[in-house]
């Protein structure tokens, strides 16, 4: 028996008992967290043990492989869903607190498995185990019409997306006779181009692209992550995106290995990928500009970040077709998948600071943060490294991830990408700067100080830590992540 | 073509009802492919297997999301969404 199958039995085990706690009163508010806690703590050891030492070979027939690249991801979403778990004491939730884990452990164990699938038939399912609770606790304040409107609008449109990857699916199957993904690319691979082929890819590209959050498809973002309690809102922009994201590595980067979408040259998935990025970037910088909010700002930047990221889909799909561009190929997605891991904490503790502020303050307004430095001096600290960081300030983590994808395309065809992505930082820098001297420099409408909780402190201080470790010391990560990609498509 | 109608309804209608059947006839338009695919190109059970994946994980978000239409229902007696408006900008 290996970990990443003990993994997800000890975390289905969870999910099912943590109803247990609903029918004693006096257990209700504590202990199912504790419980949860204990249980992601120890699937985020057996992961990692597992991403250092992976066992060979696939899991329960051929759906799951534990290959690094999932392990990876697996850590990822595990570690964020751990802070949110232990962060989520803080607020009162009524009779239903147990259900409320139960839901998040379902969802771990989605974004686990997800992250290992090997099949589309697990893919889907896993999809849907990850989305489901997510719709009810974007809800989960019953009483708020923000939350309910939130989590309709997120319901509906992740249900149509989740609509839109069966019937891709359904069309690759027709086409192959499969769902094992590496079965599905060789097929493919043999087979001429044909109008379906393209519609299956560019399906898969809307549906995965809902949860990653690529601009046309982003409009649910800002609604849901401002109207869902914010915790939760760390979860969809830290976790569940990311799981879109490894969904798509799994898939679209598999088959675009020996895929192009037409005969026409124009109209190919890397500058369909690439169009993508552009657009997505330049227009969350813009929108995030505008706002009055802090968590639609969060949401849009996080919307950037996404378009970031893509440039490595950009180049590892141009360049894996074109021998002269191979070495480009793995540094572009070595950056994307740095950027990803980068994204997730420093989103992270940022949505974690804003939700804190929120907690505190009762207020998500810019204006709030005004004099913040004076009033509550680690948040402030806090949220000023995140946002250098997602600006991609050196020498700070999001930096280096930034450089490893802008290096990839400024030779060849893709260098305007380049161009378009440090313009985009730059310009970022023009908001996230604004709040940091909203911070630092206003002045408070009150003086007084602001309790910040010690789990709070703990958990700003290991975020920090780990941004500025990666910033000072980026080889090790890198070089890890690079051995990542050497397994996902069929040489 | 049952996609397509899906799709047509996904974009016209407002009320949240038949955005949630909307979604059903998209979901049931991939599993009538999957049927007759299986039946008629490929004999290997894997389409079958896959439908009824399908139709419980529909059946699960069916619910769900009728669950939340319900909550909307009772905060604002309408599921109409062009009235969903308290977040924008």
């Amino acid at each position: 028996m290996d970990y990443v199958s003990l993994t997800v039995i000890l975390m289905s085990v969870s999910s099912l008992l943590l109803p247990i706690f609903l029918f004693d009163p006096k257990r209700r508010e504590r202990e199912p967290a504790y419980f949860l806690g204990v249980v992601l703590a120890a699937s985020l050891l057996m992961i990692g043990i597992n991403t250092i030492y992976p066992a060979p070979g696939t899991i329960f027939g051929s759906l799951l492989a534990s290959d690094r690249l999932g392990g990876i991801f697996a850590l990822t979403t595990l570690f964020v869903t751990l802070i949110v778990v232990i962060v989520s004491t803080y607020t009162k939730r009524g009779p239903n607190t147990p259900a409320y884990y139960s839901l998040l452990s379902f969802t771990a164990l989605g974004m686990v498995l997800l992250s290992y699938s090997q099949d589309l038939l697990i893919i889907f399912v896993a999809w849907e185990l990850m989305s489901l609770p997510t719709y009810v606790l974007a809800g989960f304040n019953k009483r708020s019409m923000e939350s309910n409107e939130a989590s309709v609008k997120y319901a509906v449109i992740g249900a149509m997306s989740s609509a839109i990857i069966l019937y891709a699916i359904s069309l690759t199957y027709g086409l192959t006779g499969t769902t094992q993904i590496s079965a599905v690319v060789q097929a493919l691979s043999t087979q001429p181009l044909t109008l379906a082929t393209s519609v299956a890819v560019l399906l898969f590209v809307t549906g995965f692209g809902f949860k990653m959050s690529i601009v046309p498809f982003h409009m649910w973002i800002p609604d849901a992550y401002e109207g869902a309690p914010i915790i939760v809102s760390t979860l969809l922009a830290a976790a569940t995106k990311k799981a879109g994201f490894v969904s798509a590595i799994r898939v679209l980067l598999a088959i675009s290995t020996f895929y192009v979408l037409t005969q026409n040259p124009i109209f190919t998935l890397p500058n369909v990928f690439a169009g993508l990025a552009l657009v997505t970037m330049t227009l969350g910088n813009l929108a995030a500009l505008t706002q009055k909010s802090m968590t639609r700002l969060l949401a849009y930047s996080s919307i950037a970040q996404a378009g970031y990221i893509l440039i490595g889909f950009v180049i590892y799909s141009y360049g894996i077709q074109n021998s002269a561009f191979l070495r480009e190929a793995s540094l572009g997605i070595t950056g994307a998948l740095f950027h990803i891991v980068n994204h997730a904490i420093m989103k992270g503790v940022a949505f974690l600071a804003a939700g804190l502020v929120l907690l505190q303050l009762h207020r998500g307004d810019v204006q709030a943060y005004d004099g913040l430095s004076r009033r509550m001096p680690f948040t402030a600290i806090t949220l000023s490294v995140a946002f250098l960081a997602l600006a991609g300030v050196p020498p700070l983590s999001g930096f280096w991830s930034k450089l490893l994808l802008f290096l990839s395309v400024i030779n060849g065809p893709f260098a305007w990408l380049a161009v378009a992505g440090v313009l985009n930082s730059a310009f970022s820098l023009g908001y996230y700067a604004w709040i940091i001297k909203r911070m630092y420099l206003d002045e408070p409408e009150t003086a007084e100080k602001v309790n910040e909780p010690y789990t709070y402190l703990v958990i700003f201080a290991v975020s920090i830590g780990l941004i500025i470790g990666f910033g000072v010391f980026p080889d090790g990560i890198i070089n890890f992540l690079s051995g990542a990609f050497t397994n996902i498509a069929p040489h | 073509m049952l996609f397509a109608i899906g799709i047509y309804g996904l974009l016209v209608k407002k009320n949240a009802l038949r955005l949630l059947f909307a979604v059903e006839i998209m979901i049931n338009a991939a599993n009538l492919n999957f049927v007759a695919f299986n039946q008629y190109l490929w004999n290997n059970a894997v389409g079958q297997t896959f439908v009824l994946f399908s139709i419980a994980l529909a059946a699960a978000e069916a619910a769900v999301v009728l669950a939340i239409i319900l909550v909307a229902f009772r905060l604002r007696r309408g599921i109409d969404v062009s009235e969903l408006k308290s977040l924008e900008g």
